[in-house]
């Protein structure tokens, strides 16, 4: 797997190594919190938790286990679960004892993943993707739309999809 | 159907085959090349796990993504700074408890806190965490030492003494001989340790010394005994 983790060291105790870490990764993981939680309010409560959780275990953190953006993934699910039940937990709902289901986040997670693999692969790549696969247009309809032969719409679906496999692994998915 | 002998022009049909996108001459085309192709079979086999994620996204949000608002930040800065001022609140607060809890309590702090990775005189030492005990309230002083074929590596950490005071650092060995460390100074919001080396092996140190001008702060090293010593100098105020 291929790790995008910024600090080789093993510790994200001090606070510059905590910077560090905000200015690589809080875009990303603000994403999957607002896409989670539905709230940007929530969500920017979820990646301040989730800085100050990981500066608190920062001893923890071993690079040579994975990544610091899989470490941070690791703790934000849990403040997002936190969150989830924090939410959930008023009079008259909470008596019952139930929990929320974690199943819902983890997809949540593997949609966020996806949709962010999409935004970074290329336009053309993306864009027979989301032709043929979500719309379920024919390939000679979108072959003609966008003036190349099909089998051009065919090698870049195969291209777009060899693209995402990458941007996945370099975000940490393993299969 | 057109012949395909190029190993290339079936691979790129691999997509639209993972979406099962392929129909008639063309999918059983690709099927019998890869009963042949051990190459094509791995490249199909890698990208299924792909085809198979495609159907959680919402390509409603396949634009461009939120952006945290630029004081999230600063928040989270200065939150984590606030934790950590109350930590060493707290941390004083235990350490003058220890202070005053007479030699029993001192003696347990200084198992406790001076010997945490087993210190002792050994000749493959592992670095030791020296804590200055017993410290006046409001100042903390923490040293970290690792072995060097050189002598010794101290990381300093102070806090709580004036805005631009110059730390002056040394050990000394067991005939009470004094080895310089070197010298910095303490800022005021800088959580940074001062690294600085003096020329002594950490197994024959006895003692660290720092010297911040009005006070001389003592800690002992490589020492089971809590010796535990702060000495004031006279202050003229």
């Amino acid at each position: 797997m291929i790790q995008l983790g910024t600090s080789t060291r093993g510790a994200l105790s001090r606070e510059r190594d905590v910077r560090e870490a905000y200015a690589a990764h809080s875009g990303e993981l603000y994403g999957f919190a607002v896409r989670s939680l539905g709230d940007s309010g929530l969500a920017e409560e979820a990646v301040q938790e989730t800085f100050v959780r990981a500066w608190r275990a920062g001893e923890r953190f071993d690079p040579k286990i994975g990544s610091l953006r899989t470490w941070l993934f690791a703790i934000l699910r849990n403040v997002v679960i936190d969150l989830g039940r924090a939410r959930s937990v008023r009079p008259g709902v909470a008596e019952g004892g139930i929990e929320p289901s974690v199943e819902p986040l983890d997809e949540a997670l593997t949609a966020w993943q996806v949709e962010e693999a999409m935004r970074r692969i290329g336009d053309d790549h993306r864009r027979v993707i989301v032709e043929t696969y979500y719309r379920g247009r024919p390939y000679a309809e979108v072959a003609e739309e966008l003036g190349v032969p099909e089998g051009t719409v065919k090698s870049r679906v195969y291209y777009g999809l060899r693209a995402l496999r990458v941007v996945l692994e370099e975000m940490g998915y393993e299969d | 159907m057109k012949t395909r002998n190029d190993c290339r022009e079936w691979r790129e049909l691999l997509g639209a085959y993972a979406l099962g996108h392929l129909e008639g001459d063309e999918r059983a085309g690709l099927e019998a090349h890869l009963d042949g192709c051990a190459q094509c079979r791995a490249e199909l086999a890698s990208l299924e796990p792909v085809a198979l994620m495609l159907p959680h996204a919402d390509p409603a949000r396949f634009g461009p993504a939120p952006q945290p608002p630029p004081e999230l930040g600063q928040r989270v800065a200065a939150t984590i700074a606030a934790e950590r001022e109350r930590g060493e609140k707290r941390r004083r607060r235990r350490f003058g408890g220890f202070a005053l809890g007479g030699a029993a309590a001192a003696a347990v702090a200084a198992v406790l806190l001076l010997f945490v990775f087993g210190g002792g005189e050994q000749s493959a030492q592992p670095e030791q965490q020296v804590r200055f005990a017993g410290l006046p309230a409001g100042i903390a002083i923490d040293a970290t030492l690792k072995p060097h074929a050189y002598g010794t590596e101290i990381h300093m950490y102070v806090h709580g003494v004036p805005s631009g005071t110059l730390c002056r650092v040394w050990l000394r060995g067991p005939n009470g001989a004094s080895y310089p460390a070197g010298t910095f100074r303490y800022r005021w919001g800088d959580d940074s340790d001062a690294v600085l080396s003096s020329a002594l092996d950490l197994s024959r140190t006895r003692e660290i010394v720092v010297d911040t001008g009005k006070r001389t702060f003592v800690a002992p090293v490589n020492s089971p005994v809590a010796a535990l010593q702060i000495r004031h100098k006279e202050e003229a105020t």
